[in-house]
C-alpha cells in the first residue's frame, strides 16, 4: 500500500526542503538568543522603563501565534510600511522575534531563579551590580538555563515549517508540492514525519543529558 | 577574654536609623556605638529587628532614616532626593562596604566555585588583588579554619560547618575592619555548631571588632564584651553580657532570658537519660 518510489525519485527537493528548513532553524535560534539577551537583560537592570519594555515586547511576541505574526510581516507590514519584504527577511524576521520573546523568558526566570543569598554575599563582598552579575549570578543562572534553552530551540526547529504558508521552501512546502503532482500524500507526509524524528531525536536525548548534568551541579 | 581598652575609637556608628518596610516600621531610631576590638551580641524575639540593623550596617537593607560611619567614614545618610534615598553615591557604599565581612545563616558560599575560589573572589574581583598573593593568603586562611584539606572541594561537598567556616575566611580575605554575623550558627546541625563557634572565639581573640546576631546565649555570655537586646525595632537593653544575661531588668528581656533557661530546663531529663 505505500509506495516509496515517490520519495525516492524526487529526493532533492525533499533534500533542499531539509536544507532550508536547518537553515532557517540555525540562524533564526541565533538571532532568538541575542535578541533574548537583550530583551531578557534591560528587564533585570532595575529600570523600570526598560523592564516595561521588555515587558511590552514578550506579551507582544508570546501572546500573537507565530503564523499570525509570519502572515502580518509578510502581507501586512509591507503595506504599513511602504517597504517589500522577501520571504526570506519575513521568515527570518518572524521566528527570530518570536523565539527571542521565549529566550529572553528563560533568561530572565532563570537569574531570578538565583537564591538571594547569592547576591547578598556579593554584595557583602563591596562587588558592583555588573560584578555581581558576570562573577557570580549569570554563571549560576547559565546552567539552569540549558534544559529550557534546548527545549526551546527543538520547539523553535518544529516551528520553521509554519513559514511553508508564506511559500519558503522548507521540508513541509517542499513535501506539499510533491504531494501536489503525485497524490501521495500519505507516503509524503510519513516522510516528513519521519525526517523530524530523526533530526530531533537526538537533540532531545541530548538535552536530556544537559538536563542531568546540571543537575549535578546545583 | 582579652579585654583591649575600647574606650576611645569608635569604629561603627549607627545614629538615629530607622527602616521601614511598607507600612511596617522595622526600626525606630537606632544609635548604636561601637568601638574597635569590641565583640556585641545581638539578641532579641523574631521580628524585633536584629537581623534588620545588621544587614543595615552594610546596607543589604537601605534604611529610611538616620545616618551610619565606618571608620569615620559615612556609608549612609538619609537623602530624600536621592533615588536610592541615600546621599552617599554608589561607589563609596562599594568602597566602605568592602571594610565589613558578613557571614550568613544559609553561609550562601558561591556554589561554582571551589572553596579556594569562593575565599579568593573578593581580594581578587573587588580589590584586583595580586592573583598569587591572594592564593597564598587564602590557602593560609583556609588552614586557620582547619579546612586544608578540603580547598579544592566545592560547597556541596562539605558539611554545613565546614562551609561555614570557609564563609569566615572568605569574609577575612577582604581585611574587614569589622564582622557581621547573622545567626551563623542557626542552619547548622548541633554537632557542628562547636566548630564554627571556635572559629569565631578565635577571630575575636585576635581583636577583630564583631557583630552578631545569635541565639546562642552561652556564646554571648562567653564571648561577647556587650549584649544588646532590641525589642520592636528599638534598642531596650545594652549592656555588659553577666548584667543582661543575668541581671535583666526590661520585662520582655527578662521572659526573653527566662525562655532560654525553661528549654533548657525541660530538655535537661532528656539530655541526662540519653
Amino acid at each position: 500500500m505505500f509506495d516509496f518510489s515517490v520519495i525516492t525519485q524526487n529526493w532533492p527537493l525533499f533534500w533542499n526542503g531539509l536544507l532550508v528548513t536547518l537553515l532557517y532553524s540555525a540562524l533564526s535560534i541565533a538571532a532568538g538568543l541575542v535578541i533574548g539577551l537583550v530583551i531578557g537583560l534591560i528587564q533585570l537592570t532595575g529600570s523600570r522603563t526598560l523592564a516595561l519594555l521588555g515587558r511590552v515586547y514578550v506579551e507582544i511576541f508570546r501572546n500573537i501565534p507565530l503564523l499570525v505574526i509570519l502572515l502580518w510581516i509578510y502581507y501586512a507590514f509591507p503595506i504599513f510600511a511602504g517597504l517589500s519584504v522577501t520571504k526570506f527577511w519575513a521568515g527570518f524576521a518572524g521566528l527570530s522575534l518570536y523565539a527571542g520573546a521565549f529566550y529572553a523568558e528563560i533568561l530572565r526566570a532563570g537569574v531570578q531563579s538565583i537564591d538571594k543569598g547569592q547576591s547578598d554575599a556579593s554584595t557583602a563582598l563591596g562587588m558592583t551590580y555588573g560584578q555581581r552579575m558576570r562573577r557570580i549570578i549569570l554563571p549560576q543562572a547559565f546552567r539552569r538555563m540549558i534544559p529550557p534553552l534546548a527545549g526551546q530551540s527543538i520547539i523553535q526547529i518544529k516551528n520553521t515549517t509554519l513559514m511553508s504558508m508564506i511559500t519558503v521552501p522548507d521540508l513541509l512546502y517542499q513535501a506539499s508540492y510533491v504531494s501536489s503532482f503525485t497524490y501521495r500524500p500519505m507516503e509524503v507526509y510519513t516522510m516528513v514525519g519521519f525526517m523530524f524524528l530523526v533530526l530531533l531525536v537526538p537533540l532531545t536525548l541530548l538535552s536530556r543529558k544537559l538536563e542531568k548534568v546540571s543537575e549535578r551541579m546545583k | 577574654m582579652t579585654h583591649v581598652s575600647n574606650t576611645s575609637a569608635p569604629l561603627l556608628k549607627i545614629e538615629a536609623l530607622r527602616l521601614t518596610f511598607g507600612q511596617r516600621d522595622v526600626l525606630k531610631g537606632v544609635d548604636l556605638t561601637v568601638n574597635k576590638g569590641e565583640v556585641v551580641v545581638l539578641i532579641g524575639a523574631s521580628g524585633s529587628g536584629k537581623t534588620s540593623l545588621l544587614r543595615c550596617i552594610n546596607l543589604l537593607n537601605m534604611p529610611s532614616h538616620g545616618r551610619i560611619t565606618i571608620d569615620g567614614e559615612a556609608i549612609y545618610e538619609a537623602d530624600t532626593k536621592a533615588r536610592d534615598g541615600n546621599d552617599v553615591p554608589a561607589k563609596t557604599v562599594n568602597r566602605i562596604r568592602s571594610r565589613t565581612g558578613m557571614v550568613f545563616q544559609q553561609f550562601n558560599l558561591f556554589p561554582h566555585m571551589t572553596a579556594l575560589e569562593n575565599v579568593m573572589e573578593g581580594p581578587i574581583t573587588v580589590k584586583k588583588a595580586d592573583k598569587e598573593a591572594t592564593r597564598k593568603e587564602a590557602l593560609d586562611l583556609l588552614a586557620q579554619m582547619g579546612l586544608q584539606e578540603h580547598v579544592g572541594k566545592y560547597p556541596r561537598q562539605l558539611s554545613g560547618g565546614q562551609q561555614q567556616r570557609v564563609a569566615i575566611a572568605r569574609a577575612c580575605a577582604m581585611h574587614p575592619q569589622v564582622m557581621l554575623f547573622d545567626e551563623p550558627t542557626s542552619a547548622l546541625d548541633p554537632e557542628l555548631v562547636g566548630e564554627v563557634m571556635k572559629a569565631m572565639v578565635d577571630l575575636a581573640r585576635s581583636g577583630m571588632t564583631m557583630v552578631i546576631v545569635t541565639h546562642e546565649l552561652g556564646f554571648a555570655f562567653e564571648v561577647a564584651d556587650r549584649v544588646i537586646f532590641l525589642d520592636e525595632g528599638t534598642i531596650a537593653e545594652d549592656g555588659p553580657p553577666n548584667e543582661i544575661l543575668l541581671r535583666p531588668t526590661h520585662p520582655r528581656l527578662k521572659s526573653f532570658v527566662g525562655r532560654f533557661h525553661e528549654t533548657a530546663d525541660l530538655l535537661r531529663p532528656f539530655l541526662e537519660s540519653s
